[in-house]
């Protein structure tokens, strides 16, 4: 299979009052088409920002210092704003948010909403249009949905408007979706209701997703693939078999060893000493190294380079 | 449906105390000082006899509540008094004056909502460049000065020394353009900034964010999408400042001899014609509750997701 | 296994926070100080208070010396300003107009700010009937415009200063009344103030401690944001003729009186309102150097 998007190095930071945030230093990540690719990490750790910089949807106050963005082969950070919305947002990348409540303008109604990625993409006549609309609707497995049509986003709950941002963004039709935090604001069972909505589409569409979160509960739900962040960098990238079988580096192996499950023992909980580093002044070196206990001298110095060390599995450690 | 009805029932009854209240304030003004208001209004030096037809006259004999009734009663009946000094109606003498008293508040209005909310749509959008800057910088500019002040510049500069405008009268276009510029100039920083930071508060909101990511186009994003949200505070931020817009108006029309009935009420003020003092305040107060009422009306029928809010 | 903690650790500990705290006032201090308009304004209050406080040092004649021979002199050496119509040095009314101008203003917001905050306090704290007569009256006051209202009750009072202080205060109360209510009502809901109940602390303990130290800077920001409309206000009364009028130099009654004169003598009116627009153009920037200081959050940079 061969990678719809590829990153490269990517370097974004944002400047602030107190200085320059280095949210992302050096981020890769390759993409296979057709599947579902999980991005985990803590909370700023730069996913979002991963996700955003694709999009080209960062604050003003952001700045693309190196690297690259290659999506069907076209650095998508060459384009100008005009040729992103024009030719790229919607019909081929399309994203979903993760506060559900509010992502969906609080003026318009449900159908209004779906109508305007139907005008914009689907060469239909506006006859048509409600009927597509109702039709997206209900690939979400949205209920009752003729009746959702006229309703605004606050009368529905965060469940279904999460389920509407999808089918809004699916209306477009695009190749590659990204899910930031998609699930992160939804109670579990509503979560499991999405996730299966996710999956169902999983099977149905050609599409590549990227699945932004820190939930590696979700991840092994769906994904296919994952990529590990840490403070602005990728340390791992494998399946997500391998990630449960054999996670190499001594982040993915704490991470995954400190969920809880039904058979977890207290005794067998993994604590990670310290705290995510500030990305106003970072660690020199491997950004982990202050909580790694297998850290050596080069660990300080040289920041690690993500290694191929199998089909489909690569690392940024020097000790492995 | 039904908790729409109730709220509304509510807001209802919350404006008829208002109004009540308005009244209460209208009527009491006269009352305010020891001393009888007879003769407050004809002064010191009449004679004894005249003090007494007027307290005759105005029932200031009576106890304080029954006057109250007495003049709520008059009100409902629509008789608003009748002017000491001029011995007319006083409806008749606000409904001479009020045509030229709506001329000028609604020019100056129209003027500082275009101007304002314009300024500030572009202050936002152009944030922290020369246009954001000098849009926040005028309207502090305007708010630092006195209405009549400006009023008076104005006059000199333009009627006076270049003669571009007549200087009092009330003669068509010409003499309606600075007494409505110095409204509408002062009222407009009122919208500007508010405008402004609605604007970058909306589009700061991830539905804006979703828009683009949709791939709609800028301009669309901006008119159909933020605008439509932002857009609904001003018609509270028009209710809060018509209180404002009409004290402006008022003092304007001193300035420039305006005939309207911000003159009125000066003079009246000044020649302690409580009778007309009582009944334009009254009708300025109940305008601004009306107006309120209104906006609270319109507010709701325009977002969605407000019912007939407290 | 647990670490024990040290007393070298707790007294480090408690030190950083007193320095975040600090930290956090200068770092207010130094944005404000960042914000040029701001300084600014700082120093156009302080020059006016200034002028208030020496005027009789600084004016070249007393105010209230007529010389009609010399009416409506232009600007020369001896009348910086000129005179006006009774032969009135300008320049020295405008003045001792500043320390007019300032005490009124000064005096309104204290009349104003006593009877709003205490009524809000007493409307946010106590709520129920309190708190729904206390709105009634805001909401009915705040049906007429404020110079209306004010122009009515001067008028009854009869001119003065104390009378101006007294017919703006019974009508601007609602302002103040208002900020309070909705900041003590959002303190009362804060997480804190329910954590100080839940370890026992008494209702008077959680006004002292968290409910004033919350509300002082509010009530800072509040008199630079009020001043400006207690200048305009009072000038405008003065204007009318109901506020303070001659002999007693008030900026607004000077630009009435120099109304007359337009032609012969503008500087007589353009001077009192260039000193008006200056002071409060001077506390507006400072009023917003303190709103962009204390939360910059709010989209205005």
């Amino acid at each position: 299979m061969a990678a719809i998007m590829d990153i490269n190095n990517l370097k974004v930071s944002f400047s602030t009052e107190e200085g320059e945030l280095k949210a992302l230093n050096g981020v890769n990540i390759s993409i296979k088409e057709g599947t579902f690719h999980g991005l985990i990490g803590e909370t700023g750790c730069g996913k979002s920002v991963t996700g955003r910089s694709i999009m080209a949807l960062l604050d003003n106050n952001a700045m693309i210092k190196e690297g690259e963005i290659l999506y069907k082969g076209e650095n998508l950070l060459n384009k100008t704003e005009k040729e992103m919305q024009d030719n790229y947002r919607g019909n081929e990348l399309a994203m979903i948010f993760q506060d559900p409540g509010s992502s969906l303008n609080p003026v318009f109604t449900i159908e209004n909403q779906l109508q305007e990625s139907v005008k914009m993409y689907r060469n239909t006549s506006k006859s048509k249009y409600r009927d597509i609309i109702i039709e997206e609707l209900k690939k979400v497995k949205l209920p009752d949905v003729e009746n959702l049509l006229e309703k605004y986003p606050h009368q529905l709950s965060g469940g279904m408007k999460q389920r509407v941002m999808i089918a809004m963004m699916l209306a477009c039709n695009p190749n590659f979706l990204i899910a930031d935090e998609a699930t992160t604001a939804l109670d579990v069972s509503i979560q499991a209701q999405f996730l299966k909505v996710l999956n169902d589409l999983k099977e149905k569409l050609q599409m590549t997703v990227l699945y932004i979160t820190h939930d590696l509960a979700v991840i092994s739900e769906i994904c296919d693939y994952v990529s590990v962040m840490y403070a602005g960098n990728i340390v791992e990238e494998l399946t997500v078999d391998e990630l449960f079988k054999n996670p190499v580096h001594p982040y993915t192996d704490k991470l995954v060893h400190s969920l809880l499950g039904p058979e977890t023992q207290i005794e067998d909980l993994v604590e990670i000493p310290g705290s995510v580093p500030r990305l106003i002044d970072p660690p020199p070196g491997c950004r982990f190294h202050p909580r790694c206990e297998e850290a050596k001298e080069i660990c300080k110095k040289e920041r690690p380079k993500l290694k191929k060390i199998a089909e489909n599995h690569s690392v940024a450690c020097h000790r492995r | 449906m039904d908790s729409k009805k109730v709220k509304f029932t509510k807001r209802l009854f919350r404006t008829l105390l208002t109004i009540i209240g308005v009244t209460l304030i209208a009527f009491l003004i006269l009352h305010l000082t020891p001393g009888d208001p007879a003769r407050i209004m004809l002064g010191q030096y009449a004679s004894e006899e005249n003090v007494q037809v007027v307290r005759e006259k105005y029932n200031l004999n009576k106890p304080l509540p029954e006057q109250y009734f007495l003049w709520v009663r008059d009100i409902l009946k629509g008789d608003l008094g009748t002017s000491l000094r001029y011995n007319k109606s006083v409806n008749k003498l606000i409904a001479e004056r009020i045509g030229a008293t709506l001329k000028l508040t609604i020019s100056g209005l129209v003027f500082s909502l275009l101007v304002g909310v314009t300024l500030g749509i572009l202050a936002a959008l152009k944030r922290n460049s020369w246009l954001d800057y000098f849009s926040t910088v005028q309207a502090m500019f305007w708010i630092s000065i006195p209405s009549f002040w400006l009023g008076i510049l104005f006059l000199y500069i333009f009627g006076l020394k270049l003669g571009w405008v007549p200087i009092g009268g009330m003669v068509g276009f010409s003499s309606l353009i600075l007494p409505a510029l110095t409204l509408g100039l002062r009222q407009e920083a009122w919208f500007a900034r508010p405008m402004r930071s609605e604007m970058l508060e909306v589009l700061n909101q991830d539905y804006i964010k979703a828009a683009k990511a949709k791939g709609v186009k800028y301009y669309l994003v901006i008119i159909k999408h933020a605008l439509r949200n932002a857009l609904i505070p001003i018609v509270t931020m028009l209710a809060l400042r018509l209180p404002w817009i009409i004290g402006g108006s008022v003092v304007i029309e001193v300035v420039f001899s305006w005939g309207g009935i911000g003159t009125l009420l000066v003079n009246s003020v000044l020649a302690r014609d409580y009778p007309v003092v009582q009944s334009i305040l009254l009708f300025i107060s109940l305008a601004v509750v009306l107006a309120n009422l209104l906006a609270d009306i319109i507010y709701s029928t325009i977002d969605p997701r407000i019912g007939m809010e407290e | 296994m647990e670490k024990e903690i040290t007393y070298e650790e707790i007294k480090e500990d408690i030190s950083n926070l007193k320095q975040q705290k600090t930290s956090q006032l200068s770092l207010v201090w130094r944005r404000f100080k960042e914000n040029k308009l701001a300084v600014f304004g700082i120093v156009i209050v302080a020059l006016m208070i200034g002028i208030a406080i020496f005027a009789p040092i600084i004016s070249p004649h007393d105010p209230y010396e007529t010389d009609p021979i010399n009416k409506l002199q232009k600007p020369s050496k001896s009348h910086p300003l000129g005179t006006d119509a009774l032969g009135r040095d300008v320049l020295s009314r405008l003045f001792y107009g500043a320390r007019i101008a300032l005490s009124i203003g000064i005096l309104i917001i204290l009349f104003e700010g006593f009877i709003g905050i205490i009524l809000g306090i007493l409307a946010g704290f106590l709520g129920g009937w309190i708190d729904k007569i206390v709105m009634w009256l805001v909401d009915v006051l705040r049906s007429f415009p404020v110079i209306v209202l004010a122009m009515a009750i001067a008028g009854i009072l009869g001119q003065g200063i104390y009378n101006v202080v007294i017919a703006l205060g019974i009508v601007g109360w609602t302002t103040y009344a208002r900020m309070v209510r909705s900041k003590i009502l959002s303190i009362k809901e804060a997480d804190y103030v329910e954590a100080g109940y839940a370890i026992g602390e008494s209702t008077f303990d959680v006004i002292l401690r968290y409910v004033i130290p919350n509300a002082i800077p509010t009530a800072i920001i509040m008199v630079c944001i009020m001043m400006p409309t207690a200048l305009i206000a009072s000038a405008t009364l003065s204007f009318l003729g109901l506020g303070v009028q001659p002999p007693m130099a008030s900026w607004g009654s000077m630009i009435s009186a120099g109304r007359d004169y337009l032609l012969q003598a503008p500087w007589i009116s353009t001077s009192a309102g260039i000193f008006i627009m200056i002071t409060v153009l001077g506390f507006n920037f400072i009023g917003d150097g303190l709103r962009d200081a204390l939360d910059p959050t709010t989209n205005r940079k």
